[in-house]
């Protein structure tokens, strides 16, 4: 026991020493998290809209002035020259050109009526129909407010915050998933592939101590290490984008523990079956690659076609994520998650006895 | 005097391959016992087998009153091993390295002490990849000391080294044999051999030709009537560049 103790804090101190293993385990999702949490996807998108207009008489310069102050209008103004040049590059949805007697100072004949001329970037259909809806729309209210008539019915419009997830909420959990995974298996197997190759294991076989040991203690090094992740990820979360944490803290750190514990045995794995460290990478990225993409970490696997979710929902990573991702953002509890537990369970299962089956400290004795 | 190291009917085979054919010899306790022999002669294999890292075919070894294959730990726990290609790990500095080492075998050691030994002192503090190829080699063998062990092995211990750093090595191996210290070292230089063995095995194609002492061999080859153009030199080249770049170690 206290050979593995002391093992255990020369491992730490290796591990903290290492520049390489704290960039990808610590720096690199931590930075990725800022991006994403400051992109703000939530936010609701700007539509380009390139206005042409002349010398307007005053209430048609008081249309103008509205859609000027429409929030999601990011406004262009020029001559219709300009502007169409700018909707061919692709840089506007619409563009709107409007006559100066758009709407008339005395009654006018229906022949004499004007109308908006609207250009739209056929690649952008959706913001240009949103933009000519919202157009109607001032039309409509003109028009009743006009023929001075009661309106059929109202509707009344009442905020209820249920859980609304902004995808920082969403992503904060897969990141936590994602950056364990990461750190447990690249740390393992590029370390041990390189012990191996380099004769350091082959000097520990000359010690008294037993081999599993040092597997232990490294394996309790990573496990802890995996604990601070999470803390150090959910406390920035909190601090700068005041996510949204639900769940109880002692579930989270139990999920932690399994997906580290899963995805170490993955990394022994690849150290066994590795003969050099060069190739550790591509071997740990075969599989390690698809999951970034597949195991709910930046989207969710819901939104996947069906035939890919088959394979995604069982996928490692996905039960991590998704068990993270319960627990933190919708409160749930052991009896939720379980189905996800079991499937790091029996994952774990496989990976550790595989990396028994793959992983020696010595090449086989065939004598 | 007597032996510490038994080894009888020493065999190795990998498939059809024999890499040691049933080698038997024993060690004196106390003696520097030198294997010698061209590559692939089953120097390291023996040595490694030896150690206990290695299960032989057939045969035994017996050492310090404990049987290798049966009882390793136990074995390996008296002995201390430098290996021929052994990094150590990155990011613990020297007297970091030697606690852990010490912590392997159970016990604690003396950094410094053993850093002192070995004349590294002034690098403590430094990480093994600041150090130069002699000094990576004391560290080994300060490594292998950590346990105070009753037999040291050091496989090529000199490969690679200068001629400073290699008379430097000498002395630290004969002051671990002033000691009471058994060393077991694998050599590829004749003169190594006749500086620090006191006994020396001859091995080729995985058999001991000759084991004897140094003095004994030479004498064994003159009797057969051997000679060799007499050189008139009192010196040779190594002399020139010793005399030239001086003895002081330059790592």
């Amino acid at each position: 026991m206290n050979t593995i103790y002391k093992l255990t804090i020369a491992e730490m101190k290796m591990f903290v020493r290492n520049k390489q293993a704290l960039f990808f385990t610590l720096f690199m999702p931590l930075f990725i998290m800022l991006i994403f949490g400051y992109i703000g996807f939530d936010k609701p998108p700007v539509i380009d809209v390139g206005l042409v207009t002349y010398k307007p008489n005053a209430p048609t310069q008081q249309f103008i002035d509205q859609i000027k102050s429409f929030p999601t209008f990011k406004i262009h103004e020029g001559t219709l020259e300009e502007e169409q040049k700018l909707l061919n590059d692709g840089d506007l949805s619409i563009i709107l050109a409007v006559p100066d007697y758009l709407i008339p100072t005395a009654p006018v004949l229906p022949e004499e009526k004007q109308s908006i001329i609207a250009y739209e970037n056929a690649g952008q259909a959706g913001q240009a129909q949103t933009v000519v809806s919202i157009l109607n729309q001032f039309n409509t209210a003109a028009a009743i407010k006009k023929a001075n008539v009661e309106l059929p019915f109202t509707v009344v419009e009442r905020a209820v915050n249920v859980n609304n997830l902004r995808y920082i909420d969403f992503l904060l959990p897969g990141l936590i998933a994602l950056s364990i995974m990461q750190m447990s298996v690249f740390s393992v197997a590029f370390v041990f592939t390189q012990y191996k190759e380099k004769g350091v294991l082959k000097r520990i076989l000359a010690t008294p101590m037993k081999p599993i040991q040092f597997v232990v203690s490294n394996g309790i090094t990573r496990l802890f290490i995996s604990l601070l992740q999470a803390t150090i990820f959910i406390g920035l979360g909190l601090l700068l984008f005041k996510v949204h944490l639900v769940g109880s803290l002692l579930l989270v750190f139990l999920c932690v523990l399994l997906g580290a514990a899963m995805f170490l045995g993955l990394g022994f794995t690849i150290s066994g079956l590795a003969k050099t460290t060069e190739s550790v990478p591509a071997i740990a990225n075969i599989v390690v690659f698809p999951m970034m993409f597949l195991g709910g970490t930046f989207f969710a696997v819901s939104n996947m076609p069906a035939w890919l979710q088959v394979i995604a929902k069982v996928l490692p990573l996905t039960f991590f994520s998704t068990a993270l991702r319960d627990v933190m953002t919708k409160g749930s509890g052991f009896g939720d998650i379980w189905m996800d537990l079991v499937g790091m369970l029996v994952w774990g299962a496989i990976l550790i006895t595989l990396a028994t089956v793959t992983f020696r400290f010595q090449e086989r004795d065939s004598g | 005097m007597s032996s510490i190291i038994t080894v009888t009917d020493l065999t190795k085979k990998y498939g059809d391959f024999t890499a040691v054919g049933g080698i038997s010899f024993s060690v004196e306790k106390g003696e520097t016992f030198g294997i010698l022999g061209p590559n692939g002669a089953g120097k390291t294999t023996t040595l490694e087998m030896m150690e206990g890292l290695k299960t032989p075919t057939s045969g035994e070894i017996i050492l310090d009153g404990k049987n290798v294959a049966k009882e390793s730990d136990a074995v390996k726990s008296v002995i201390g091993v430098q290996l021929q290609a052994s990094t150590f790990f990155e990011g613990l500095n020297l007297v970091e390295l030697i606690d852990i080492f010490a912590a392997m075998y159970g016990t604690e050691a003396n950094a410094m002490k053993l850093l002192e030994e070995v004349e590294l002192t002034d690098k403590a503090k430094s990480q093994v990849k600041e150090l130069s190829g002699g000094q990576k080699q004391r560290l080994s063998i300060a490594i292998g000391l950590v346990n105070d062990p009753k037999v040291l092995f050091l496989d090529e211990p000199t490969t690679g080294l200068d001629p400073q750093a290699r008379r430097h090595l000498w002395e630290l191996v004969k002051s671990i044999k002033a000691k009471g210290t058994t060393v077991i070292i694998t050599t590829h230089y004749m003169d190594e051999a006749e500086v620090l063995c006191d006994r020396i095995a001859i091995m080729d194609g995985g058999k001991i030709i000759q084991l004897d002492t140094p003095d004994n061999l030479i004498k064994k080859l003159l009797a057969t009537g051997f000679s060799k153009p007499v050189l008139q030199q009192q010196a040779n080249l190594e002399d020139v560049f010793l005399k030239m770049t001086g003895h002081a170690l330059r790592d």
